[in-house]
């Protein structure tokens, strides 16, 4: 090895950064645009599978309910208020908002979770009815892994704000988390449209 | 925390002793099996995953040799059809899924810090995680095989002979799951690699700047990103789901279509060609700029070709079926791409040509590989242009030729190169030199083995000779060449038991080789060989591609990092300008504990969808444990606001 002479000092730079500087936030993207490609893949089959039909849905199959699906997506527009706002309070190192903001965007989470289950039912066919009944499901049920994921997040998230002292890069933490709830409701929006819109219009 | 020290004067050797003291004590791993369990350094998960994967190419080697012994002779029974498909499956699945690309992952989880400067991956826990993963497939494989439950419907699991009906039982349920794991493990090595080297260069390796090996591995790790979904979806999503709860993505009969199963496996399967190819070629460059004495021919060039070869790889699954009803218009179109994609590894080709021709070449063993890769890999790529025309496609499709061509490609394209590799990088992995002698003798044996294997496979493949069928009647004629084909297969064997000699022999009493016996240029050998678990006790600034060549007799270095926790220097994405220090991770179990949900989610599955929910009420206990891990230390941290603002406090 060789000697080592020193040219720049670091010991001034930040250990807690936000967005693209954060690593948590180049991760979130990066796993972010696993999933969205994954679904983007199972749309594309759903499609696929389309042409081998002559009506879609198939004969006998009745259209999507519309009722819960759009109740939730208004439900998912909602709750980008208190996502932001539980990240704007991250981003000012404001533990009260934090705690708060979190807590109404675990509530919204929740509900949206619970109604999930309702939108799979309001599909009006069984995953294994038919292959049209197979793809709606699986994209359908796919999502709703997503969001789990994102609940069990920002849950342990609020957990960890109500019930512990955090070191301070948890609150770089939160806007992260928020990243990965637009991510998870911004792909949804396709869904909506292709999979219980779609059917009632072409 | 450490005393500020002195900028812009050289170290004393008093001074880089109290750093890396600090240091060892910092980041030096448990001890024990405990310690081993829950290893986070990048060396101890890259060397696990490439022993790992080692041994798989062994396993996988040895079904070959059975297979080539089953083969040597006519109407042989020493397999019957039943065993004979579950070896060629378990073969080529094993090959593919559990050697080649884990194998090329894991050169980038090992080396590609140590080539930018870095103390550890971007996240290390998340690379254990991977590694767990892994193995679990890997278990789960053989443990099946062993059962009689091993996959048997080829690596590709084509259906509707994978599907529910005429597959019943658990074998491709197996392979499904299997895949799941490597997927899971090669897209969490991905996520690591782009953003170790976005944002872990050391200072001053802007992008243009990068070693070709590392630029290799990021544009194979955004090709992981976008094809690995299509498999995981493909197997897990759909294929599972049609034999395990009666979905019907590919059951004709009701509307599903078996088509888009070959439509999503080679989206996929393709680019995975070229997964395990381009790490290959990232791995040629430094070998011929160490033993040529010059900087490669064509830099720029050569970082293009990769790119473009990724992109292309994205466009031509379709010539994987050209036996199926596709539209002329595509076939031609399909055709075309698989034409194209031969310019930019053309322009590698003759980059490396150009670079040996101008430079003084040193016959050593790594360089030998090369040369080896030269010779196997164009001929291989040539029966590729060949096959790319529908019309020659259809006369051999399904026959020996296509065995012929993917082996020459892989053998010549990822395993040549890939060996060299392990000859010029084991003294950075162990500190010895493996013996020349043994190489060379490995060297010879694989080469001729190679080509007198898989040569004959041409002309029994254009003699109309099936792939996968366990016998053949002897007035096929096609004894003769399948003969020679066996013998090479026990040459390539003993080519490959010789490395292993030499391995185990090097690893304990091979000769001493230095931090840099090479006098190689890459920043890799900046430090010692093998490298602490910090890696470099300063990151080094650097200036150039070739840091080692060009630098004088010091490195300058960055100082202030502190030594008391695992602290890595963050720099900025295009000009690695430094920007920040991330505090990494200790040592965890969560990685172990969360692949353990992982198994039993996915293998649970193919019993009972009850598993899955446990599995996910047993994976929340992990997700939180891992959270908490990262959150239990209290320490005074320096904020930078979004506005731009500092706060410090803690």
């Amino acid at each position: 090895m060789r000697p080592v002479r020193p040219a720049a000092d670091a010991s001034m730079l930040p250990t807690v950064t936000y967005g693209p500087r954060s690593l948590m936030w180049w991760a979130t993207l990066g796993f972010s645009t696993i999933e969205g490609w994954t679904t983007a893949l199972l749309v594309a089959s759903y499609l696929y599978l389309r042409q081998n039909y002559a009506s879609w849905p198939p004969l006998r199959t009745p259209n999507p309910s519309l009722l819960v699906p759009t109740i939730n997506i208004v439900l998912m527009a909602l709750s980008i208020v208190p996502a932001e706002l539980a990240s704007r309070a991250g981003k000012r190192l404001d533990k009260r908002g934090v705690q708060f903001w979190l807590l109404v965007t675990s509530a919204v989470c929740v509900a949206i979770l619970v109604l999930r289950w309702w939108e799979l039912w309001a599909l009006r066919t069984r995953w294994d009815t038919n292959a049209y009944g197979s793809a709606a499901w699986t994209i359908v049920g796919f999502h709703a892994s997503l969001l789990l994921f994102d609940v069990i997040d920002t849950i342990g998230l609020t957990i960890f704000f109500w019930f512990r002292r955090l070191p301070l890069k948890s609150y770089s933490d939160v806007s992260d988390n928020t990243f990965y709830w637009y991510f998870t409701i911004g792909v949804w929006l396709p869904i909506y449209l292709i999979v219980y819109v779609g059917p009632h219009l072409f | 925390m450490t005393a500020p020290l002195p900028i812009d004067q050289t170290f004393d050797t008093a001074t880089v002793a109290r750093v890396t003291a600090e240091l060892d004590a910092t980041w030096r791993e448990r001890p024990g099996f405990w310690g081993w369990l829950t290893s986070v350094d990048h060396k101890a998960i890259g060397r696990r995953y490439i022993v790992t994967a080692f041994l798989m190419f062994i396993a996988g080697g040895l079904e070959a040799a059975i297979m080539r012994t089953q083969l040597a002779v006519p109407e042989n029974h020493l397999l019957g059809p039943d065993r004979y498909n579950q070896l060629f499956t378990t073969h080529g699945t094993t090959m593919m899924f559990l050697f080649a690309v884990p194998m090329m992952t894991a050169m980038g989880i090992y080396f590609v810090p140590l080539m930018i400067g870095a103390r550890n991956v971007a996240f290390p826990r998340l690379n254990a995680f991977g590694y767990w993963t892994y193995l679990v497939g890997v278990v789960f494989l053989y443990v099946s095989l062993f059962a009689n439950t091993g996959p048997d419907t080829g690596w590709f699991a084509y259906v509707p002979l994978s599907g529910p009906a005429f597959s019943p039982g658990h074998r491709v349920d197996v392979w499904a799951q299997l895949v799941t794991f490597t997927e899971i493990s090669a897209l969490c090595v991905a996520v690591n690699i782009i953003v170790t080297t976005f944002k872990l260069r050391a200072p001053g390796m802007s992008l243009n700047r990068m070693p070709i090996f590392v630029w290799a591995q990021l544009v194979v790790a955004f090709m992981v990103v976008f094809a690995m979904p299509a498999v995981a979806a493909g197997s897990t999503l759909m294929l599972a789901t049609d034999r395990a709860v009666n979905m019907h993505w590919f059951n004709p009969a009701e509307g599903g279509d078996a088509l888009l199963w070959q439509h999503i496996f080679w989206f996929f399967g393709h680019p995975e060609v070229y997964i395990i190819f381009l790490p290959a070629m990232g791995m040629v460059t430094p070998i011929i700029e160490t033993f040529c004495r010059r900087r490669v021919i064509g830099y720029t060039a050569l970082v293009m070709a990769n790119v473009a070869t990724a992109f292309f790889a994205f466009g031509l699954w379709v010539h994987h079926m050209f036996a199926t009803p596709i539209p002329e218009l595509g076939q031609s179109l399909f055709t075309a791409a698989s034409m194209v994609i031969a310019v930019p590894t053309g322009v590698q080709i003759f980059c490396w040509i150009a670079t040996i021709w101008t430079g003084r070449a040193r016959l050593t063993v790594p360089m030998l590989f090369i040369l080896g890769f030269f010779f196997t890999f164009v001929n291989g790529g040539i029966t590729g242009v060949m096959l790319a025309s529908v019309a020659f496609d259809k006369q051999v499709h399904d026959t020996f030729f296509v065995v012929a061509h993917l082996h020459y490609v892989l053998i010549g394209g990822g395993l040549m190169p890939l060996f060299g590799a392990f000859y010029y990088w084991f003294p950075k992995v162990s500190g010895r030199l493996l013996s020349e002698r043994l190489g060379k003798w490995h060297f010879w044996l694989f080469l001729i083995g190679v080509n007198v294997t898989f040569f004959p496979m041409h002309a029994l493949g254009l003699d109309g000779m099936p792939r996968r069928v366990y016998t053949y009647l002897a007035p096929t004629g096609w004894g003769t060449l399948n003969f020679l084909a066996t013998l090479g297969a026990y040459t390539i064997a003993l080519g490959v038991l010789v490395f292993i000699v030499n391995a185990l022999r090097s690893w304990r009493a091979g000769e001493l080789a230095g931090d840099n016996p090479w006098d190689s240029s890459g920043l890799e050998w900046a430090t010692s060989s093998p490298a602490p678990p910090y890696n470099f006790a300063f990151p080094i600034i650097i200036d150039s591609v070739h840091p080692l060549w060009e630098t004088n007799v010091e490195h300058p270095v960055v100082t202030g990092l502190r030594t008391d926790r695992r602290e890595i220097l963050v720099t900025t994405t295009t000009d690695a300008v430094p920007e920040s220090r991330h505090a990494a991770p200790d040592p965890s179990i969560w990685p172990l504990y969360l692949a353990g949900c992982m198994a039993l989610l996915f293998i649970g599955s193919i019993f009972s969808p009850y598993f899955v929910l446990i599995a996910i009420g047993l994976s929340v206990f992990g997700l939180l444990g891992w959270g908490l891990q990262s959150t239990k230390k209290i320490e005074p941290e320096l904020v930078q606001l979004p506005t731009g603002a500092m706060v410090e406090g803690a």
